[in-house]
Protein backbone atom coordinates (compact mmCIF):
# COMPACT_ATOMS: atom_id res chain seq x y z
CA UNK A 1 0.00 0.00 0.00
CA UNK A 2 1.74 3.28 -1.35
CA UNK A 3 1.50 6.27 1.42
CA UNK A 4 -0.58 9.28 0.01
CA UNK A 5 -1.55 12.65 1.70
CA UNK A 6 -4.89 13.44 2.97
CA UNK A 7 -5.47 16.22 0.49
CA UNK A 8 -5.08 14.09 -2.50
CA UNK A 9 -7.02 10.73 -1.62
CA UNK A 10 -9.81 12.84 -0.65
CA UNK A 11 -9.58 14.59 -4.75
CA UNK A 12 -8.97 11.56 -5.73
CA UNK A 13 -11.57 9.48 -4.56
CA UNK A 14 -14.19 12.28 -5.12
CA UNK A 15 -12.94 11.88 -8.72
CA UNK A 16 -13.70 8.58 -9.30
CA UNK A 17 -17.12 9.00 -7.52
CA UNK A 18 -17.67 11.52 -10.47
CA UNK A 19 -16.30 9.94 -13.17
CA UNK A 20 -18.37 6.66 -12.35
CA UNK A 21 -21.54 8.23 -12.19
CA UNK A 22 -20.86 10.30 -15.27
CA UNK A 23 -19.75 7.71 -17.15
CA UNK A 24 -22.69 4.88 -16.20
CA UNK A 25 -25.16 7.60 -16.44
CA UNK A 26 -24.44 8.17 -19.87
CA UNK A 27 -24.36 4.28 -20.53
CA UNK A 28 -27.51 4.03 -20.11
CA UNK A 29 -28.42 6.13 -23.06
CA UNK A 30 -25.25 4.97 -25.32
CA UNK A 31 -26.08 1.36 -24.68
CA UNK A 32 -30.15 1.67 -25.41
CA UNK A 33 -29.80 3.86 -28.39
CA UNK A 34 -27.03 1.93 -29.94
CA UNK A 35 -24.72 4.53 -30.18
CA UNK A 36 -21.84 1.97 -28.54
CA UNK A 37 -19.52 1.98 -31.61
CA UNK A 38 -19.94 5.37 -32.21
CA UNK A 39 -19.06 6.15 -28.22
CA UNK A 40 -16.20 3.88 -28.53
CA UNK A 41 -14.76 6.02 -31.26
CA UNK A 42 -15.42 9.08 -29.30
CA UNK A 43 -13.56 8.01 -25.91
CA UNK A 44 -10.67 6.82 -28.38
CA UNK A 45 -11.22 10.33 -30.22
CA UNK A 46 -10.50 11.72 -26.78
CA UNK A 47 -7.39 9.78 -26.18
CA UNK A 48 -5.82 10.92 -29.20
CA UNK A 49 -6.84 14.03 -28.51
CA UNK A 50 -5.04 14.19 -25.33
CA UNK A 51 -1.75 12.69 -26.55
CA UNK A 52 -2.31 15.64 -28.97
CA UNK A 53 -2.56 18.26 -25.89
CA UNK A 54 0.38 16.70 -24.40
CA UNK A 55 2.43 16.91 -27.60
CA UNK A 56 1.79 20.66 -28.01
CA UNK A 57 1.81 21.41 -24.26
CA UNK A 58 -2.03 22.29 -24.23
CA UNK A 59 -4.51 21.36 -21.29
CA UNK A 60 -4.85 17.69 -22.61
CA UNK A 61 -8.82 18.19 -21.31
CA UNK A 62 -9.30 20.35 -24.20
CA UNK A 63 -7.62 18.77 -27.04
CA UNK A 64 -9.66 15.56 -25.61
CA UNK A 65 -12.87 17.32 -26.18
CA UNK A 66 -11.68 19.16 -29.50
CA UNK A 67 -11.67 15.43 -30.73
CA UNK A 68 -14.14 13.61 -28.95
CA UNK A 69 -16.32 16.14 -30.59
CA UNK A 70 -14.98 16.30 -33.94
CA UNK A 71 -15.55 13.13 -34.01
CA UNK A 72 -19.34 13.31 -32.99
CA UNK A 73 -19.46 15.52 -35.52
CA UNK A 74 -18.37 13.57 -38.47
CA UNK A 75 -20.21 10.85 -37.31
CA UNK A 76 -23.41 11.88 -35.23
CA UNK A 77 -25.24 12.53 -38.65
CA UNK A 78 -24.27 9.70 -40.56
CA UNK A 79 -25.08 6.85 -37.86
CA UNK A 80 -28.55 8.39 -37.72
CA UNK A 81 -29.05 7.95 -41.04
CA UNK A 82 -28.29 4.48 -39.94
CA UNK A 83 -26.85 4.39 -43.57
CA UNK A 84 -24.85 1.44 -44.06
CA UNK A 85 -21.60 3.82 -44.57
CA UNK A 86 -21.29 5.00 -41.18
CA UNK A 87 -19.86 1.09 -39.83
CA UNK A 88 -17.27 1.25 -42.25
CA UNK A 89 -16.28 4.82 -41.24
CA UNK A 90 -16.41 4.12 -37.36
CA UNK A 91 -13.89 1.20 -38.42
CA UNK A 92 -12.28 3.48 -40.31
CA UNK A 93 -11.62 6.46 -38.11
CA UNK A 94 -11.32 4.15 -34.72
CA UNK A 95 -8.21 2.84 -36.18
CA UNK A 96 -6.73 6.49 -37.43
CA UNK A 97 -7.36 7.60 -33.85
CA UNK A 98 -5.41 4.79 -32.02
CA UNK A 99 -2.81 5.30 -34.85
CA UNK A 100 -2.96 9.17 -34.06
CA UNK A 101 -2.93 8.33 -30.16
CA UNK A 102 0.53 6.35 -30.54
CA UNK A 103 2.00 8.85 -32.84
CA UNK A 104 1.56 11.73 -30.58
CA UNK A 105 2.72 10.03 -27.44
CA UNK A 106 5.80 9.66 -29.06
CA UNK A 107 6.12 13.09 -29.84
CA UNK A 108 5.36 14.36 -26.40
CA UNK A 109 8.67 16.12 -25.65
CA UNK A 110 10.45 16.78 -22.09
CA UNK A 111 11.64 14.07 -19.32
CA UNK A 112 8.41 13.08 -18.24
CA UNK A 113 7.27 12.04 -21.23
CA UNK A 114 7.03 8.69 -20.78
CA UNK A 115 5.00 8.92 -17.21
CA UNK A 116 2.33 11.43 -18.88
CA UNK A 117 1.87 8.89 -21.99
CA UNK A 118 1.25 6.00 -19.30
CA UNK A 119 -1.13 8.10 -17.27
CA UNK A 120 -3.26 9.01 -20.43
CA UNK A 121 -3.23 5.75 -21.35
CA UNK A 122 -3.69 3.63 -18.25
CA UNK A 123 -4.86 6.64 -15.92
CA UNK A 124 -3.88 7.92 -12.75
CA UNK A 125 -5.33 8.99 -9.63
CA UNK A 126 -2.56 12.01 -9.26
CA UNK A 127 -3.83 13.38 -12.39
CA UNK A 128 -6.66 14.23 -11.04
CA UNK A 129 -6.46 17.90 -10.91
CA UNK A 130 -8.98 20.50 -8.96
CA UNK A 131 -10.33 21.71 -12.68
CA UNK A 132 -11.33 18.08 -13.50
CA UNK A 133 -13.21 17.61 -10.07
CA UNK A 134 -14.84 21.02 -10.73
CA UNK A 135 -15.74 20.56 -14.36
CA UNK A 136 -16.98 16.87 -13.33
CA UNK A 137 -19.21 18.10 -11.05
CA UNK A 138 -20.69 20.88 -12.75
CA UNK A 139 -20.97 17.73 -15.66
CA UNK A 140 -22.64 15.83 -13.07
CA UNK A 141 -25.40 18.43 -11.97
CA UNK A 142 -25.84 19.49 -15.71
CA UNK A 143 -27.02 15.42 -16.35
CA UNK A 144 -28.63 15.39 -13.70
CA UNK A 145 -30.95 18.23 -14.55
CA UNK A 146 -30.74 17.19 -18.20
CA UNK A 147 -32.50 13.78 -17.41
CA UNK A 148 -34.60 15.08 -14.76
CA UNK A 149 -36.25 17.48 -16.77
CA UNK A 150 -36.46 15.82 -20.18
CA UNK A 151 -36.90 12.26 -18.95
CA UNK A 152 -40.24 11.66 -21.04
CA UNK A 153 -38.65 12.62 -24.24
CA UNK A 154 -35.45 10.76 -23.37
CA UNK A 155 -37.59 7.70 -22.36
CA UNK A 156 -39.91 7.77 -25.75
CA UNK A 157 -36.21 7.92 -28.11
CA UNK A 158 -34.98 4.91 -25.97
CA UNK A 159 -37.70 2.95 -26.99
CA UNK A 160 -38.34 3.59 -30.26
CA UNK A 161 -36.74 6.54 -32.29
CA UNK A 162 -39.38 6.85 -35.43
CA UNK A 163 -41.97 6.79 -33.02
CA UNK A 164 -40.91 9.25 -30.61
CA UNK A 165 -40.70 11.41 -33.42
CA UNK A 166 -44.10 10.43 -34.48
CA UNK A 167 -45.67 11.77 -31.24
CA UNK A 168 -43.78 15.21 -32.12
CA UNK A 169 -40.35 14.92 -29.53
CA UNK A 170 -37.82 16.20 -31.80
CA UNK A 171 -35.61 13.00 -31.46
CA UNK A 172 -32.39 14.48 -33.21
CA UNK A 173 -32.13 17.34 -30.54
CA UNK A 174 -31.91 14.51 -27.68
CA UNK A 175 -29.66 12.09 -30.26
CA UNK A 176 -27.40 15.13 -30.46
CA UNK A 177 -27.29 15.94 -26.73
CA UNK A 178 -26.29 12.54 -25.99
CA UNK A 179 -23.51 12.40 -28.20
CA UNK A 180 -22.80 15.69 -26.37
CA UNK A 181 -22.77 14.62 -22.78
CA UNK A 182 -20.54 11.30 -23.84
CA UNK A 183 -18.38 13.77 -25.41
CA UNK A 184 -17.85 15.71 -21.81
CA UNK A 185 -18.02 12.28 -19.99
CA UNK A 186 -14.99 9.98 -21.62
CA UNK A 187 -12.95 13.99 -22.00
CA UNK A 188 -13.49 13.90 -18.46
CA UNK A 189 -13.08 10.98 -17.40
CA UNK A 190 -10.06 10.15 -19.06
CA UNK A 191 -7.25 10.89 -16.89
CA UNK A 192 -8.62 8.73 -14.13
CA UNK A 193 -9.35 6.03 -15.98
CA UNK A 194 -7.28 6.33 -19.20
CA UNK A 195 -7.93 6.46 -22.75
CA UNK A 196 -7.91 2.71 -23.84
CA UNK A 197 -10.22 1.94 -20.99
CA UNK A 198 -12.68 4.67 -20.27
CA UNK A 199 -15.31 3.50 -22.81
CA UNK A 200 -15.75 0.44 -20.35
CA UNK A 201 -16.51 2.52 -17.77
CA UNK A 202 -19.70 3.39 -19.94
CA UNK A 203 -20.69 0.27 -20.93
CA UNK A 204 -20.13 -2.12 -18.23
CA UNK A 205 -22.07 -0.77 -15.14
CA UNK A 206 -24.70 -0.21 -17.31
CA UNK A 207 -24.87 -3.94 -18.87
CA UNK A 208 -25.01 -4.36 -15.16
CA UNK A 209 -27.91 -3.24 -14.49
CA UNK A 210 -30.01 -3.84 -17.66
CA UNK A 211 -29.32 -7.54 -16.14
CA UNK A 212 -31.77 -6.70 -13.42
CA UNK A 213 -34.51 -4.49 -13.98
CA UNK A 214 -36.89 -4.19 -16.26
CA UNK A 215 -38.08 -0.50 -15.30
CA UNK A 216 -36.42 2.52 -17.08
CA UNK A 217 -36.09 4.12 -13.97
CA UNK A 218 -34.79 2.03 -12.20
CA UNK A 219 -32.07 1.31 -14.76
CA UNK A 220 -31.05 5.19 -14.15
CA UNK A 221 -30.72 4.83 -10.66
CA UNK A 222 -28.63 1.35 -10.56
CA UNK A 223 -26.45 1.94 -13.40
CA UNK A 224 -24.60 5.10 -11.87
CA UNK A 225 -24.83 3.57 -8.21
CA UNK A 226 -22.70 0.36 -9.94
CA UNK A 227 -20.44 2.35 -11.55
CA UNK A 228 -19.60 4.46 -8.76
CA UNK A 229 -19.06 1.56 -6.61
CA UNK A 230 -16.93 -0.07 -9.09
CA UNK A 231 -14.82 3.09 -9.15
CA UNK A 232 -14.48 2.66 -5.69
CA UNK A 233 -13.55 -0.72 -5.33
CA UNK A 234 -11.17 0.00 -7.88
CA UNK A 235 -9.31 2.79 -6.26
CA UNK A 236 -9.18 0.74 -3.04
CA UNK A 237 -8.44 -2.83 -5.24
CA UNK A 238 -5.11 -0.18 -7.13
CA UNK A 239 -4.30 1.47 -3.62
CA UNK A 240 -3.34 -2.31 -2.49
CA UNK A 241 -2.48 -4.00 -5.29
CA UNK A 242 -0.45 -1.33 -7.07
CA UNK A 243 -2.48 -1.98 -10.65
CA UNK A 244 -2.84 1.40 -12.42
CA UNK A 245 -6.41 2.97 -11.20
CA UNK A 246 -7.72 2.70 -14.92
CA UNK A 247 -7.13 -1.07 -15.31
CA UNK A 248 -8.57 -2.07 -11.65
CA UNK A 249 -11.83 0.05 -11.77
CA UNK A 250 -12.56 -1.93 -15.43
CA UNK A 251 -11.44 -4.75 -13.56
CA UNK A 252 -13.95 -4.80 -11.13
CA UNK A 253 -16.89 -3.75 -13.01
CA UNK A 254 -16.38 -6.15 -15.54
CA UNK A 255 -16.82 -8.94 -12.36
CA UNK A 256 -19.51 -7.38 -11.57
CA UNK A 257 -21.72 -7.66 -14.87
CA UNK A 258 -20.01 -11.50 -15.04
CA UNK A 259 -21.34 -12.05 -11.64
CA UNK A 260 -24.95 -10.03 -13.26
CA UNK A 261 -25.02 -12.03 -16.04
CA UNK A 262 -24.55 -15.43 -14.01
CA UNK A 263 -27.38 -14.86 -11.30
CA UNK A 264 -29.65 -12.64 -13.73
CA UNK A 265 -33.10 -13.09 -12.97
CA UNK A 266 -33.68 -12.33 -16.97
CA UNK A 267 -31.54 -14.80 -17.83
CA UNK A 268 -32.71 -17.50 -15.44
CA UNK A 269 -33.25 -20.91 -17.44
CA UNK A 270 -36.91 -22.31 -17.06
CA UNK A 271 -39.59 -20.61 -18.61
CA UNK A 272 -42.22 -20.51 -15.57
CA UNK A 273 -39.77 -19.67 -13.42
CA UNK A 274 -38.18 -16.95 -15.34
CA UNK A 275 -41.53 -14.97 -15.88
CA UNK A 276 -42.34 -15.22 -12.28
CA UNK A 277 -39.07 -13.60 -11.27
CA UNK A 278 -39.31 -10.89 -14.00
CA UNK A 279 -42.46 -9.98 -12.88
CA UNK A 280 -41.80 -9.84 -9.16
CA UNK A 281 -38.83 -7.45 -9.93
CA UNK A 282 -41.54 -4.72 -11.41
CA UNK A 283 -44.34 -5.47 -8.74
CA UNK B 1 -62.37 20.75 -42.82
CA UNK B 2 -59.69 18.59 -44.80
CA UNK B 3 -57.60 16.56 -42.20
CA UNK B 4 -55.43 15.10 -45.27
CA UNK B 5 -55.06 16.90 -48.33
CA UNK B 6 -51.83 15.31 -50.51
CA UNK B 7 -51.85 16.88 -53.88
CA UNK B 8 -49.29 14.74 -56.69
CA UNK B 9 -46.96 13.56 -54.01
CA UNK B 10 -44.60 11.84 -54.58
CA UNK B 11 -42.10 9.97 -52.07
CA UNK B 12 -38.51 8.70 -53.19
CA UNK B 13 -36.58 7.21 -50.00
CA UNK B 14 -32.86 8.35 -49.23
CA UNK B 15 -30.27 6.93 -51.48
CA UNK B 16 -32.93 5.48 -54.06
CA UNK B 17 -33.88 6.75 -56.99
CA UNK B 18 -37.31 5.31 -57.90
CA UNK B 19 -40.35 6.68 -56.24
CA UNK B 20 -42.01 4.25 -54.24
CA UNK B 21 -45.16 6.48 -54.23
CA UNK B 22 -46.62 8.97 -56.81
CA UNK B 23 -49.05 11.08 -58.29
CA UNK B 24 -50.57 10.24 -55.37
CA UNK B 25 -53.94 12.83 -55.17
CA UNK B 26 -56.05 12.22 -51.57
CA UNK B 27 -58.52 14.33 -49.77
CA UNK B 28 -59.68 13.67 -46.24
CA UNK B 29 -62.48 15.40 -44.57
CA UNK B 30 -62.71 15.01 -41.03
CA UNK B 31 -64.29 12.27 -38.90
CA UNK B 32 -63.68 10.06 -42.05
CA UNK B 33 -62.93 6.22 -41.85
CA UNK B 34 -60.88 4.86 -44.20
CA UNK B 35 -59.23 1.86 -44.96
CA UNK B 36 -56.23 1.68 -47.37
CA UNK B 37 -55.37 -2.04 -49.01
CA UNK B 38 -53.00 -3.14 -51.49
CA UNK B 39 -50.28 -5.88 -51.47
CA UNK B 40 -47.03 -5.68 -50.22
CA UNK B 41 -44.51 -3.50 -51.22
CA UNK B 42 -47.80 -1.15 -52.45
CA UNK B 43 -46.45 1.51 -50.49
CA UNK B 44 -49.31 1.54 -47.95
CA UNK B 45 -46.49 1.68 -45.12
CA UNK B 46 -44.84 4.64 -47.11
CA UNK B 47 -48.11 6.65 -47.57
CA UNK B 48 -48.44 6.82 -44.02
CA UNK B 49 -45.31 8.08 -43.01
CA UNK B 50 -45.93 10.54 -45.99
CA UNK B 51 -48.59 11.96 -43.96
CA UNK B 52 -47.14 12.47 -40.84
CA UNK B 53 -43.86 13.64 -42.28
CA UNK B 54 -41.52 10.96 -41.17
CA UNK B 55 -40.70 10.32 -44.96
CA UNK B 56 -40.55 13.97 -46.50
CA UNK B 57 -42.19 13.91 -49.74
CA UNK B 58 -40.00 14.47 -53.03
CA UNK B 59 -42.67 16.16 -55.24
CA UNK B 60 -46.27 17.52 -55.10
CA UNK B 61 -47.62 18.88 -51.74
CA UNK B 62 -48.85 17.73 -49.05
CA UNK B 63 -51.04 19.17 -46.18
CA UNK B 64 -52.51 17.53 -42.87
CA UNK B 65 -55.22 19.92 -40.66
CA UNK B 66 -54.56 22.49 -43.78
CA UNK B 67 -51.02 22.80 -43.08
CA UNK B 68 -47.85 22.04 -45.02
CA UNK B 69 -46.65 19.13 -43.18
CA UNK B 70 -42.74 20.05 -43.97
CA UNK B 71 -43.28 23.12 -42.12
CA UNK B 72 -45.20 22.21 -39.46
CA UNK B 73 -44.67 18.28 -38.92
CA UNK B 74 -43.66 18.54 -35.78
CA UNK B 75 -46.82 20.16 -34.75
CA UNK B 76 -49.38 17.93 -36.88
CA UNK B 77 -47.50 15.00 -35.17
CA UNK B 78 -48.89 15.71 -31.30
CA UNK B 79 -52.00 15.40 -33.07
CA UNK B 80 -51.37 12.46 -35.21
CA UNK B 81 -51.55 8.63 -33.09
CA UNK B 82 -49.52 6.42 -35.15
CA UNK B 83 -49.62 2.50 -34.96
CA UNK B 84 -46.49 1.79 -36.21
CA UNK B 85 -46.50 -2.08 -38.31
CA UNK B 86 -45.09 -5.03 -36.20
CA UNK B 87 -41.66 -4.59 -35.19
CA UNK B 88 -39.29 -7.04 -33.14
CA UNK B 89 -39.20 -5.84 -29.79
CA UNK B 90 -35.79 -6.89 -27.63
CA UNK B 91 -37.26 -9.21 -24.68
CA UNK B 92 -34.93 -7.55 -22.60
CA UNK B 93 -36.30 -4.15 -23.27
CA UNK B 94 -36.39 -1.99 -19.82
CA UNK B 95 -39.65 -0.58 -20.17
CA UNK B 96 -43.56 -1.02 -18.59
CA UNK B 97 -46.25 -1.11 -20.62
CA UNK B 98 -47.47 1.96 -19.28
CA UNK B 99 -44.87 3.96 -19.30
CA UNK B 100 -44.64 2.88 -22.98
CA UNK B 101 -48.09 4.04 -23.14
CA UNK B 102 -47.32 7.44 -21.47
CA UNK B 103 -44.89 8.11 -24.14
CA UNK B 104 -46.98 8.46 -27.01
CA UNK B 105 -48.02 12.01 -24.98
CA UNK B 106 -44.54 12.80 -24.86
CA UNK B 107 -44.90 15.20 -27.51
CA UNK B 108 -48.14 16.65 -26.86
CA UNK B 109 -47.40 17.41 -23.23
CA UNK B 110 -44.39 19.31 -24.52
CA UNK B 111 -40.46 20.26 -23.43
CA UNK B 112 -40.01 21.80 -20.13
CA UNK B 113 -42.76 19.94 -19.05
CA UNK B 114 -43.53 16.81 -17.04
CA UNK B 115 -46.64 14.79 -17.03
CA UNK B 116 -49.00 15.77 -15.13
CA UNK B 117 -52.03 13.36 -12.93
CA UNK B 118 -54.08 14.46 -15.64
CA UNK B 119 -52.19 12.93 -18.03
CA UNK B 120 -52.09 9.56 -16.13
CA UNK B 121 -55.77 9.98 -16.07
CA UNK B 122 -55.67 9.50 -19.69
CA UNK B 123 -52.88 6.94 -20.40
CA UNK B 124 -55.07 4.65 -17.55
CA UNK B 125 -58.60 4.90 -19.34
CA UNK B 126 -56.73 4.37 -23.04
CA UNK B 127 -54.82 1.08 -20.94
CA UNK B 128 -58.65 0.32 -19.77
CA UNK B 129 -59.94 0.87 -23.21
CA UNK B 130 -57.80 -2.18 -24.83
CA UNK B 131 -58.14 -4.03 -22.23
CA UNK B 132 -54.72 -3.84 -20.81
CA UNK B 133 -54.81 -3.00 -17.14
CA UNK B 134 -53.83 -6.12 -16.07
CA UNK B 135 -50.48 -5.95 -18.29
CA UNK B 136 -50.05 -2.63 -17.22
CA UNK B 137 -46.96 -2.68 -14.86
CA UNK B 138 -45.75 -5.82 -17.13
CA UNK B 139 -42.07 -5.22 -18.80
CA UNK B 140 -43.25 -4.47 -22.61
CA UNK B 141 -40.37 -7.18 -24.02
CA UNK B 142 -42.62 -10.07 -22.18
CA UNK B 143 -45.96 -9.60 -24.30
CA UNK B 144 -46.97 -11.51 -26.39
CA UNK B 145 -46.98 -10.02 -30.61
CA UNK B 146 -50.68 -9.09 -29.70
CA UNK B 147 -50.36 -7.75 -26.86
CA UNK B 148 -47.80 -5.62 -27.31
CA UNK B 149 -49.83 -3.91 -30.16
CA UNK B 150 -52.88 -3.45 -27.88
CA UNK B 151 -50.33 -1.22 -25.92
CA UNK B 152 -49.22 0.15 -28.86
CA UNK B 153 -53.35 1.02 -29.79
CA UNK B 154 -53.28 2.42 -26.55
CA UNK B 155 -50.36 4.58 -26.62
CA UNK B 156 -51.29 5.99 -30.07
CA UNK B 157 -55.10 6.36 -28.27
CA UNK B 158 -53.69 8.37 -24.92
CA UNK B 159 -52.58 11.44 -27.18
CA UNK B 160 -55.86 12.09 -27.79
CA UNK B 161 -55.30 12.32 -31.57
CA UNK B 162 -57.42 13.96 -34.65
CA UNK B 163 -56.06 12.07 -36.48
CA UNK B 164 -55.44 8.09 -36.03
CA UNK B 165 -52.75 6.35 -38.41
CA UNK B 166 -53.39 1.91 -37.95
CA UNK B 167 -50.86 0.16 -40.11
CA UNK B 168 -52.02 -3.29 -39.98
CA UNK B 169 -53.77 -3.33 -36.45
CA UNK B 170 -55.12 -6.65 -36.62
CA UNK B 171 -52.04 -8.91 -37.58
CA UNK B 172 -51.18 -10.32 -34.56
CA UNK B 173 -54.76 -10.18 -32.98
CA UNK B 174 -56.60 -13.46 -33.01
CA UNK B 175 -60.12 -13.67 -34.13
CA UNK B 176 -61.98 -12.31 -30.94
CA UNK B 177 -59.17 -9.86 -30.27
CA UNK B 178 -59.79 -8.43 -33.58
CA UNK B 179 -63.54 -8.27 -33.00
CA UNK B 180 -63.02 -6.71 -30.07
CA UNK B 181 -60.32 -3.59 -31.12
CA UNK B 182 -62.82 -3.54 -34.56
CA UNK B 183 -65.52 -2.83 -32.22
CA UNK B 184 -63.29 -0.39 -30.20
CA UNK B 185 -62.46 1.88 -33.31
CA UNK B 186 -66.06 2.01 -34.39
CA UNK B 187 -66.93 3.28 -30.83
CA UNK B 188 -63.88 5.58 -31.02
CA UNK B 189 -64.91 7.27 -34.40
CA UNK B 190 -69.21 7.14 -33.58
CA UNK B 191 -67.98 9.13 -30.10
CA UNK B 192 -65.09 11.15 -31.31
CA UNK B 193 -65.60 12.12 -35.04
CA UNK B 194 -61.80 10.65 -34.94
CA UNK B 195 -60.06 10.38 -38.50
CA UNK B 196 -58.95 7.06 -38.63
CA UNK B 197 -56.96 5.71 -41.50
CA UNK B 198 -56.40 2.15 -41.52
CA UNK B 199 -54.06 0.00 -43.42
CA UNK B 200 -54.51 -3.66 -43.96
CA UNK B 201 -54.02 -6.47 -46.50
CA UNK B 202 -57.18 -8.21 -45.14
CA UNK B 203 -60.06 -7.45 -46.89
CA UNK B 204 -62.36 -9.37 -44.93
CA UNK B 205 -61.36 -7.05 -41.73
CA UNK B 206 -62.52 -3.56 -42.48
CA UNK B 207 -64.41 -1.94 -39.37
CA UNK B 208 -67.92 -1.72 -40.41
CA UNK B 209 -68.07 2.04 -39.87
CA UNK B 210 -64.94 2.48 -42.54
CA UNK B 211 -66.94 3.48 -45.55
CA UNK B 212 -64.26 4.23 -47.78
CA UNK B 213 -61.47 2.50 -49.47
CA UNK B 214 -58.02 3.16 -51.26
CA UNK B 215 -56.77 0.80 -53.33
CA UNK B 216 -52.70 0.97 -53.79
CA UNK B 217 -50.55 -1.02 -56.16
CA UNK B 218 -47.01 -0.22 -56.91
CA UNK B 219 -47.22 3.03 -55.73
CA UNK B 220 -50.54 4.35 -56.69
CA UNK B 221 -53.85 4.74 -55.53
CA UNK B 222 -55.49 2.82 -58.18
CA UNK B 223 -58.93 2.50 -57.18
CA UNK B 224 -60.81 5.26 -54.47
CA UNK B 225 -64.63 5.02 -53.46
CA UNK B 226 -66.86 3.52 -51.53
CA UNK B 227 -66.37 -0.44 -49.66
CA UNK B 228 -68.97 -1.94 -51.02
CA UNK B 229 -68.74 -0.93 -54.25
CA UNK B 230 -64.66 -1.56 -54.30
CA UNK B 231 -64.79 -4.85 -52.03
CA UNK B 232 -66.90 -6.14 -55.03
CA UNK B 233 -64.70 -4.98 -58.02
CA UNK B 234 -63.39 -7.38 -60.06
CA UNK B 235 -60.19 -5.49 -59.85
CA UNK B 236 -59.75 -6.01 -56.50
CA UNK B 237 -59.65 -10.03 -57.05
CA UNK B 238 -57.21 -9.39 -60.20
CA UNK B 239 -54.54 -7.24 -57.92
CA UNK B 240 -54.86 -9.80 -54.73
CA UNK B 241 -54.47 -12.91 -56.44
CA UNK B 242 -52.47 -12.06 -59.07
CA UNK B 243 -49.70 -11.36 -56.08
CA UNK B 244 -51.12 -14.30 -53.84
CA UNK B 245 -51.57 -12.55 -51.00
CA UNK B 246 -54.81 -12.86 -49.17
CA UNK B 247 -55.07 -16.47 -49.51
N1 LIG C 1 -36.14 2.38 -46.13
C1 LIG C 1 -36.38 2.04 -47.42
N2 LIG C 1 -35.47 2.32 -48.38
C2 LIG C 1 -35.71 1.99 -49.65
N3 LIG C 1 -36.83 1.39 -50.08
C3 LIG C 1 -37.77 1.09 -49.17
C4 LIG C 1 -37.60 1.39 -47.79
N4 LIG C 1 -38.69 0.98 -47.13
C5 LIG C 1 -39.51 0.44 -48.05
N5 LIG C 1 -38.97 0.50 -49.28
C6 LIG C 1 -39.58 0.01 -50.51
O1 LIG C 1 -40.77 0.71 -50.76
C7 LIG C 1 -41.77 -0.16 -51.25
C8 LIG C 1 -43.03 0.03 -50.44
O2 LIG C 1 -42.79 -0.30 -49.11
P1 LIG C 1 -43.90 -0.17 -48.01
O3 LIG C 1 -43.28 -0.57 -46.72
O4 LIG C 1 -44.52 1.15 -48.08
O5 LIG C 1 -44.94 -1.28 -48.48
P2 LIG C 1 -46.27 -1.76 -47.77
O6 LIG C 1 -47.38 -1.53 -48.73
O7 LIG C 1 -46.41 -1.16 -46.45
O8 LIG C 1 -46.01 -3.32 -47.68
P3 LIG C 1 -46.42 -4.36 -46.52
O9 LIG C 1 -47.79 -4.84 -46.83
O10 LIG C 1 -45.42 -5.47 -46.72
O11 LIG C 1 -46.29 -3.69 -45.23
C9 LIG C 1 -41.21 -1.56 -51.20
O12 LIG C 1 -40.91 -1.96 -52.51
C10 LIG C 1 -39.96 -1.43 -50.39
O13 LIG C 1 -38.95 -2.25 -50.90
MG1 LIG D 1 -46.30 -1.80 -44.55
Amino acid sequence: MIDIPLALLFTSILGAVLAGFVCSTMGVFVVRMNLSSIGYCMSHAAFAGAAFGLMISVDSLISAMVFSFGVAFVLGPLSEKARLESNVVIGFLFSVMIALAFIFLNFIPGQAASGAALRILWGSIFSVGYNDLMFLLLLSFALIFFIALFYKELLAVMFHRKLAESAGVNTKLFYFAVLFFTGFSVSLSLRLVGGLLVFALIINPTSTAYQFFYDFKKIMIFSPVIGIVSCLIGFWLSLVTDFPIGASIVIVSAVLFAFAIIISPKRRKGKGKQRKMGFKLVT
Amino acid sequence: MNVIDLQNVETIYEGESIPVIHNINLTVKTGEFLAIIGPNGAGKTTLLETINGILPYTAGQGFVFEKEIPIYKTAIRKEIGYVIQNFEMDPLAPFLSKDIVMSGRAGKIGMFRFASKEDWEIVWYSIGLVGMIDFAHRPIGKLSGGEFQKILLARALAQKPKLLLLDEPFSNLDFSTRRQIEKLLNRIHEKQQMTIVIVSHDLSFIPSRCSRVIVLDRGKIIMDGKKEKILTSTMIDNIFHKKGVNQ
